[in-house]
């Protein structure tokens, strides 16, 4: 929310070369000079801007850095919209609007922090309740089929060797204390448990 | 004219790359990694073409050192054109990296390794298929028999191109290379590269990392399983264009006794345990004879020069150094070399190291760390090379650090000698339980003071096959090259500043020191002081040295059966030799190689000394 007003202020002040006016800032983002005059406060109290007399607002360097990329996000978001969807530039950069904050810098801490709470849910096929389970529930021999993967970021390796949502894994071995040997793509691999444990299959049609 | 091998782990490549150079290969670490590069040259049409092994990797796009390794090569034009080997009975794997190094643009040919091995299977495959999809020249080969290796370096001289594929990306992903195209002008590989993070183009990576957030939070998977899994796809589609398989032959499944805890542990136990008494019988057997060959042929007619007396006393030094030097590294180093690079080159590494898995967790480490502690028994130096293997710099320290302390063939010539022969086998075997008591506490410790993150074990079992001798011999000669060039400074350096010393009468008066301490530690004379020093050039010396200073080879007669049994437990314990710390310094760097050398003294001392207190 801050970032837009971050981004308008930075597009007035780089148009007219002078810090921006509270009713400039209000327009350009729809809303009244109250609302507009709050947030700046809090954007001021953190360092971004600086009010200038006669009711303007200027950016601090700090400020410029993080406008500037804000905009930028902006732009490439745009390009990929109208390039993904065929649309015209207009709803594009509407919609890249409403995105571009909700893309935070850590997508994909909070991508696995979803896969791990995220409970195995009950799937139908043919009448029968098939379970997706952590491959380390299955026997020796078993052919299964990889449903998901937790934490994938670190198991970069599983993913170059075929180990992929949707892939049929047949178990090889099985030790005792939860080693396990998987066939995937014609090939043994062997996988320590808890690796396994984020693997989870469910029993192949 | 430089070409490269690029390929998967266990494709042949080592094979080919033999068959292409001969002798005269180079083994180099490329800079700033540990990891080997092998250059070597062969000769065509008068023209010198070298040819380089790169290590073998699962994908260009990883983080391991290897796959960084080969993809700053490719970036830096490393090559002028890339052979890519693929082992044709394991296709559809192999065409994933096949397709990553094909979007690099680089000229190329591709060589279907491993025809023999498809056909036994009853594989029937269509190379030209691939031939039209790459617009490249492949070539169906067969290393293990020679069969057309002949045209690899004639094709990729003549017909090395850019292959011409296209991979067909998700919807989403074709997008962003656009838009980052349209933006930033960056091209489908730099593109695909960025949105993955990887590349220095900081604006171009900002910009990917924006839309690879957006097309994961629409897709629920991160971008870098999407591009995985459009070219796992892509691989599949083009395996199956061009492979046709009848009926999948039945044929004896070895694993079955290998990879099971019921036989395979017995077996593991069986061949460490048979291997180690070979290299043990084998080794002393030929140190007695290389020793004795220095002695009469080098070191005897030296002194019959009647030099001066400190001439002399350096040029025995440096005799004694290489004396040292080829004893072990003959008789032990190489011998083990050659059983490892059998185990190796045979696939059963891979089986041991998953049956050891779960044990190695205990101890901080994967599966992978059993062949560092296997060797360690052997040798520490080839031990804490081989360390390397391992995934994190955290597993690394850990298994340096054991390896380290695990007792090696010389050492077990001074249990065995000194013990064994003078008080009993039990009190020897008790030697080594008490030694495995401190490697698994140590190991317990270690795991969990050691900081980094915990890795767990991802490794393809390679098909188990028939080593070929050729190919043990080289790579065990090449390893003890290495070894050598390792272990020979340190201890031609460390000879004769000892050697000065004992000159200079720096010696009794440090025996005279410590004696008081020894005495009352340990219950030792002065002169078991300078044995132990002598231990760290070649440990069995201070089996030797002792039996020197006390003027006689019946320890049994001048020391008694607790003073016998101390000295070994502290030498055994009492730091790495001097070629395992050089070997330390190298692998782990020197402030670990201070750690474990500070360390084990310090446990030496220390059990020495509640040994002699309890026992008393």
């Amino acid at each position: 929310m801050c970032e837009d007003y971050l981004e308008a202020i930075l597009n007035i002040v780089s148009l007219q070369n002078r810090p921006g006016r509270l009713a400039e800032i209000a327009e350009a983002l729809r809303t009244d000079t109250a609302t507009a005059d709050r947030t700046v406060a809090v954007l001021a109290g953190e360092g971004y801007v600086v009010r200038c007399p006669g009711d303007a607002v200027d950016l601090t360097e700090q400020g410029r850095i993080l406008a500037a990329k804000v905009a930028r996000k902006h732009c490439v978001l745009q390009c990929f919209l109208t390039e993904m969807l065929g649309i015209d530039t207009d709803a594009a950069s509407r919609e890249a609007c409403t995105l571009e904050h909700e893309v935070s810098d850590d997508t994909i801490d909070r991508l696995s922090s979803y896969m791990d709470q995220i409970q195995p849910a009950p799937r139908h096929r043919w009448g029968n309740v098939e379970h997706v389970r952590p491959l380390l529930d299955f026997a020796e021999g078993d052919v299964v089929e990889v449903a998901m993967i937790r934490r994938f970021g670190r198991n970069r390796r599983l993913m170059d060797l075929g180990v992929l949502p949707g892939e049929r894994l047949q178990i090889r071995r099985r030790l005792h204390n939860r080693s396990i040997v998987i066939r995937v793509k014609g090939c043994d691999i062997a996988v320590s448990p808890e690796i396994a444990a984020s693997i989870l299959v469910e029993r192949s049609p | 004219m430089r070409l490269a091998l690029i390929g998967n782990p266990g494709v042949g490549k080592s094979l080919i790359f033999n068959q292409l150079t001969g002798l005269g290969v180079e083994v180099s670490n490329y800079p700033g990694t540990t990891v080997e590069l092998q250059r070597g040259n062969t000769c065509y049409r008068r023209e010198m073409i070298e040819v380089v092994d790169l290590p073998g990797i699962y994908s260009l796009e990883g983080d391991s050192d290897e796959e960084g390794l080969v993809r700053r090569f490719l970036q830096e034009g490393g090559a002028d054109a890339i052979v890519a080997v693929l082992n044709v009975a394991r296709l559809e794997r192999n065409l994933y990296l096949l397709l990553q190094v094909a979007e690099y643009g680089l000229p190329m040919i591709v060589v279907l390794n491993m025809a023999d091995e498809a056909s036994k299977q009853g594989l029937e495959v269509d190379a030209a298929v691939l031939q039209k999809l790459l617009g490249v020249e492949v070539l169906l080969t067969a290393a293990s028999q020679g069969k057309n290796i002949e045209q690899i370096v004639p094709a990729a001289l003549s017909a090395s191109r850019p292959a011409t594929v296209d991979i067909p990306y998700d919807h989403h992903v074709e997008a962003a290379i656009r838009s980052l195209h349209k933006m930033l002008g960056a091209d489908r590989l730099a593109s695909i590269r960025a949105l993955q993070g990887i590349g220095d183009d900081q604006e171009l990576l900002e910009a990917a990392r924006t839309i690879a957030d957006e097309i994961e939070n629409r897709h629920r998977m991160t971008i870098g399983q999407i591009i995985a899994a459009n070219r796992h796809n892509f691989a599949r589609q083009i395996a199956e264009a061009m492979v046709r398989r009848p009926e999948p032959p039945q044929y004896p499944d070895l694993d079955g006794i290998l990879t099971r805890a019921i036989s395979g542990i017995p077996v593991l136990v069986g061949i460490v345990v048979a291997m180690l008494l070979t290299v043990f019988v084998v080794g002393s057997w030929l140190e007695g004879l290389i020793v004795g060959f220095f002695e009469v042929a080098a070191i005897q007619p030296f002194t019959a020069l009647g030099l001066p007396p400190l001439a002399e006393r350096i040029g025995v030094s440096i005799l004694v150094a290489l004396q040292a030097g080829f004893g072990i590294a003959f008789p032990f180093v190489f011998t083990f070399y050659i059983f490892i690079a059998v185990l190796e080159d045979s696939g059963y590494m891979t089986r041991a190291a998953f049956l050891a898995d779960s044990a190695m967790h205990r101890l901080g480490m994967h599966g992978g760390a059993i062949i560092p502690i296997i060797l360690a028994f052997g040798c520490n130096v080839p031990a804490i090379m081989s360390v390397r293997l391992l995934g994190s710099r955290r597993e690394r320290m850990i298994a340096a650090f054991l390896a380290a302390m695990v007792p090696c063939s010389t050492r077990t010539v001074i249990i065995a000698g000194i013990v064994a022969s003078f008080i009993g086998i039990a009190a020897a075997f008790s030697v080594y339980l008490v030694v495995a008591a401190l490697i698994l506490l140590t190991g317990l410790a270690l795991s969990r003071a050691t900081p980094g993150e915990r890795f767990g074990m991802i490794m393809e079992m390679v098909p188990l096959r028939r080593p070929k001798p050729e190919l043990v011999m080289k790579k065990s000669w090449s390893r003890l090259s290495e070894f050598l060039f390792i272990a020979m400074p340190v201890l031609l350096a460390g000879s004769v500043f000892l050697g000065l010393f004992e000159f200079f009468g720096v010696m009794s008066i440090f025996e005279r020191m410590v004696e008081p301490v020894t005495q009352g530690l340990f219950g030792l004379p002065g002169y078991a002081a300078t044995a132990l020093v002598f231990g760290i050039f070649r440990k069995e010396m201070a089996f030797e040295t002792l039996a020197i200073l006390a003027g006689t080879a019946d320890l049994g007669a001048v020391l008694t059966t607790l003073q016998l049994y101390i000295f070994t437990v502290v030498t055994v314990l009492f730091v790495p030799c001097l070629s395992t710390i050089a070997a330390l310094i190298r692998e782990v760097g020197s402030k670990v190689a201070l750690a474990v050398s500070l360390y084990t003294v310090t446990l030496g001392l220390v059990v020495g000394a509640l040994i002699y207190r309890i026992l008393i």
